[in-house]
């Protein structure tokens, strides 16, 4: 649960979810639950020119098992803390 | 029969009495005209007013338009019966068609389908009459009068009895089934005949109603109509002046009439005009001209009418031709269907009063404009039009979009409350379940920790961990506790630990109630959580077999062990081989490996990670445990982990084991120098001073020494940034966080050995050319200074060092500064760019280069005897005062270079007790 965990300090951020069908979207993490679907709001899509149907839409949902990445605001992120949290999560893992 | 039961049995048993010849003169007024005793009364009646009778009930042939009530009904809902009645009262004669009144025409539309009447008449007690009167003048018509009175028919026809309910005691004996089969006097079939009668009316009846149900209702209105004026109001009752209200009524009618042909003008203009809005809304360009252009039309309207205009015309007039055609009846039949075109048109009224407003208004406008406008010239009227139609279009347009928004959302309020509290509880519960985990605070722990290293960075109070934990150790991590959830989700949020909360005290209460059995008492409380699918929700799609270690990074401490074992063994092999010289270099003896490969460091580098982070949990767990109780297990414990670590860091190895020693080359990567800083807090005494000296030791070695040369250039390259950030976690992680705490542990003595260490090896130059050297001699300097002055005011306060180890440091001192002040200019960084660079395309280094020399050179000078002082200001006067007058002379542009020079210079300067004022230009 550790992407979950990263995802819960990640809200009100600005993240961008890459699609499996090459669709990025950009928009405010409101929500993500254990299946990581994603809640954005306030989105834009990445090339608008090809996806102008998405310009209308100000806000998705986005279902976890579509994700391909999530493009996370650096800043907002501990390295250094997610490097031991992936340590921790492997050891875990491995314990199991 | 009747609508109210009880008359039923009534009438059908008076009906049998008279029928019968029980009942006669039962105090029923019989009326007889006609006959012997028939008193001539309705010949006494005043016959007045009748002028108008044609007109009123339709008689004169060709009616006019003006009757015609718009009836928009389709020729297929009308009932045949409907619109047959035209045809068979011309059969019946214009007379008697004239001489019908409302209710005895009904009643003969009713005869001519008896079904249809049966509909919603038969068995009321009004219906009687007229169909007996209906069905004994259609007797007289067709059956030349053979049975009833020929006279009575007359009469009743002459005197307009029309039979008002009240008259409902008298035709009990002209009942429609005796009228109508009168042939049968047999008072034994009368039920019979009724019966039949009925059944086939009943039968008609519902596949009419199903078959024009909105016909039904429509008729049973005209029904009700025909039945609700009061017989006051009837002409035979009636004074002249009721055919004036009547005629009245007939002026109102036609007014309507006209008005409705009004509103449906103004409708199709309406949808004309908002056609045209349409267009406009699609031309935004044009707007304003065609809206003028229609202004214009509007305005000419008057005197001709615009091609819509001429179109609804058409079409209306369409329209009339065709209810004339279908409704070629009396204006008194079109009476009765007057309330339905209004009703039509009411029905789309409400659609269409906003539009009917904004038109009224214009129209009001207009006239005004016409009115009073005339002195205006054409433009600003045209310019006051727009602009009111600009605004009434705006408003008209927010209303459009209010009411779209309000539709929406009355569409999507369908789903409203779909889902019941309870519904939305047991979701809530399932997701808290499938959350629920063995170690809530290690499963959400890089939330956990990230919310508390932030808070603490805001310098807010650490919380308690926002885990919600149960007793059985399950429990939900819940997030982010510096953002308050707000609005919805606090509720939202609020509600689930409402829930939570509940559903662990349901779950203590249960235990309790248990008693024994408590083990298990919260499995299943939140649902089952051992089901199937909700550990593998977030699948690992990625299966690695994990049997590979680094492939995934998987090392387990036996895993490392088998690896180290392997290496050893090799390393044994090579020993006996070269012991018994079989065909191995013979310089290989015991201690000498092959460094370190860049994958043996990653991997030894993880192994060291996962036992800091286990010592981490460790000490979280159980550092501020006080009892006594395993107190020595868990110092053990920590020991162990402690050694395991010094172990990993290779630092017990000689020197000479490899070059770069096995410790240096874990230093190598960024996570490696990261890593020391992590360990060297759990490291004591003993390990921290071989530590220490091996770090010193093999200084040099170190790749952000070997590869400093490259960082003495001004290009950019890839290999230089890489470096530099190297460079720059060197200095962050080793330097700063790992050697300045170990630093502070050592004593003269000690570094005056580490010094002459680095003496001797002949490496203090090229250390000193590297900005990690001359950190790591400034280290050397600040903290023999603060030794020798007795700063250190620790706890650990040691006793001032002893004049031994003080004259083993001036030794040293002596030696270092002989050794290095030939070179003093090559630790310049800038100098040594400026003595690299060749040819005309000279840049001038960044004086912030510099920064860590002067540093230095001020920690010398501070510490430097008089002469040793002289000899550096001797070595540095040049560069000083190129700097000074560089700035005073304002040959350096960028302010803050200029700045950097000048506090490079005073740090230097100060520590000699001068100041760079002195210098005079």
């Amino acid at each position: 649960m550790l992407i979950f965990s990263v995802f819960k300090t990640l809200t009100d951020q600005r993240v961008t979810v890459e699609l499996k069908n090459d669709l990025s979207i950009t928009g405010t993490l409101k929500s993500v639950d254990q299946f990581l679907n994603i809640r954005l709001d306030g989105i834009k899509v990445l090339d608008e020119q090809r996806y102008p149907h998405m310009m209308a839409v100000k806000n998705c949902f986005i279902r976890g098992s579509v994700v391909r990445y999530v493009q996370l605001p650096a800043e907002h992120v501990d390295t250094q803390l997610l490097e031991d949290a992936t340590r921790r999560e492997a050891a875990n893992q491995t314990k199991r | 029969m009747s609508f109210f039961s009880f008359e039923s049995n009534d009438l059908e048993k008076e009906k049998q009495r008279y029928l019968t010849g029980e009942v006669k003169e039962e105090g029923l007024t019989e009326y007889t005209w006609g006959d012997n005793s028939y008193d001539g009364l309705g010949d006494v009646l005043q016959e007045r007013g009748d002028e108008l009778n044609d007109e009123t009930f339709g008689g004169i042939g060709d009616v006019g338009k003006d009757f015609d009530f718009t009836r928009q009904v389709l020729p297929g809902d009308v009932p045949l019966e409907l619109r047959q009645t035209p045809a068979l009262q011309h059969t019946n004669g214009l007379s008697h068609e004239r001489s019908l009144s409302p209710p005895q025409k009904h009643a003969y539309l009713s005869q001519s389908s008896s079904s249809l009447q049966s509909i919603w008449d038969n068995k009321s007690p009004f219906s009687v009459l007229p169909k007996m009167a209906a069905s004994t003048s259609r007797v007289a018509d067709h059956h030349a009068r053979p049975v009833t009175t020929p006279d009575l028919l007359s009469q009743s026809q002459s005197t307009h009895s029309t039979f008002s309910p009240f008259a409902d005691s008298i035709p009990l004996r002209h009942s429609p089934a005796l009228s109508q089969e009168s042939s049968l006097p047999l008072a034994g079939s009368q039920m019979e005949g009724r019966t039949l009668q009925e059944i086939e009316a009943e039968m008609r009846a519902s596949a009419m109603r199903s078959r024009e149900a909105p016909q039904l209702r429509q008729q049973q209105l005209l029904q009700a109509q025909a039945r609700t004026p009061p017989p006051r109001l009837h002409p035979h009752a009636q004074s002249p002046r009721f055919h004036q209200l009547q005629q009245h009524i007939l002026i109102q009618q036609q007014q309507q009439q006209q008005q409705q042909q009004q509103q449906l003008q103004d409708l199709q203009e309406q949808l004309r005009v908002e056609e045209l809005e349409r267009q406009l809304r699609a031309q935004q360009i044009s707007q304003l001209q065609q809206q003028q252009q229609q202004m214009l039309l509007r305005r000419q309207s008057p005197s001709g009418p615009t091609l819509a205009e001429i179109q609804a015309a058409q079409h209306l007039a369409q329209l009339q031709q065709e209810q004339r055609r279908r409704q070629h009846s009396p204006a008194l039949d079109q009476r009765y269907h007057m309330p339905q075109p209004l009703q039509e048109s009411a029905q789309f009224l409400p659609q269409n009063i906003q539009m009917q407003q904004r038109l009224l208004a214009e129209l009001a406008q207009a006239e005004f404009m016409r009115d009073y406008g005339t002195p205006q010239t054409q433009e600003e009227q045209e310019a006051l039009r727009a602009e009111a139609v600009r605004k009434i279009m705006e408003a008209e347009r927010m209303e459009e979009k209010r009411r779209r928004k309000a539709s929406k959302i009355a569409h999507m309020s369908r789903y409203n409350d779909l889902m019941t509290q309870s519904d939305k509880d047991f979701i809530t519960r399932i997701q808290v379940s499938q959350l629920v985990t063995q170690d809530p605070y290690l499963e959400d722990w890089y939330c956990q920790t990230l919310s508390r290293l932030r808070r603490a960075r805001q310098g807010l109070q650490p919380e308690e961990q926002r885990v919600l934990t149960f007793d059985s150790g399950v429990g939900v991590g819940l997030g982010m506790p510096g953002q308050r959830p707000s609005g919805r989700k606090l509720s939202a949020v609020q509600r689930m630990e409402a829930q939570v909360e509940r559903i662990v005290n349901n779950a203590r209460q249960r235990e309790r109630e248990k008693g024994l059995q408590s083990l298990n008492s919260l499995q299943g409380a939140l649902g089952k959580t051992a089901g199937r699918s909700y550990k593998a929700a977030p699948r690992q799609l990625l299966q690695v077999d994990s049997t590979k270690p680094a492939a995934n990074g998987g090392h387990t401490e036996d895993e490392f062990k088998a690896r180290l074992g392997e290496h050893a063994a090799k390393e044994a092999a090579k020993l006996r081989r070269g012991v018994f010289g079989e065909a191995y270099d013979e310089e290989h003896n015991f201690v000498k490996q092959d460094p370190l490969t860049r994958l043996e460091v990653l991997v030894i580098i993880e192994h060291l990670y996962d036992l800091v982070l286990e010592a981490d949990i460790f000490v979280e767990r159980h550092g501020l445990l006080d009892d006594v109780e395993g107190l020595d297990e868990r110092k053990e414990h920590r020991a162990k982990l402690i050694n395991s670590m010094y172990e990993g860091l290779k630092i017990k190895l000689p020197i000479e084991t490899s070059n770069p020693h096995p410790f240096i080359s874990l230093l190598g990567p960024v996570k490696g120098k990261r890593l020391l800083s992590r360990i060297v807090p759990y490291l004591e005494g003993e390990h921290l001073l071989t530590l220490l000296t091996l770090f010193v030791t093999c200084f040099p070695q170190l790749d952000v020494v070997t590869r400093a040369p490259i960082l003495d250039s001004m290009e950019d390259t890839p290999e230089k940034r890489e470096i530099e950030r190297q460079t720059t976690a060197f200095q962050e992680f080793v330097m700063s966080m790992s050697m300045v705490p170990v630093f502070h542990k050592v004593e003269l003595r000690v570094l005056a050995g580490l010094l002459s260490f680095l003496h001797e090896r002949g490496e203090l130059v090229t250390i000193a050319r590297t900005k990690p050297g001359l950190d790591l001699l400034c280290l050397f300097l600040s903290r023999a200074d603060s030794l020798i002055h007795a700063y250190d005011t620790g706890p650990e306060a040691r006793p001032p060092p002893t004049v031994d180890s003080l004259t083993t440091w001036r030794v040293m001192f002596d030696g270092m500064f002989d050794t290095l002040t030939p070179h003093i200019l090559d630790l310049f960084p800038s100098e040594r760019i400026l003595r690299a660079q060749t040819g005309g395309t000279a840049q001038i280094p960044p004086e912030q280069l510099d920064t860590t020399a002067w540093q230095f050179l001020a920690s010398v000078g501070a510490m430097a005897s008089l002469s040793q002082q002289q000899t550096l200001v001797t070595a540095l006067r040049e560069k000083v005062l190129d700097l000074v007058i560089g700035v005073k002379k304002g040959w350096v542009a960028d302010p803050e270079e200029r700045n950097m020079k000048m506090k490079n210079v005073n740090i230097f300067l100060h520590a000699l007790q001068l100041d760079s004022s002195q210098i005079t230009v």
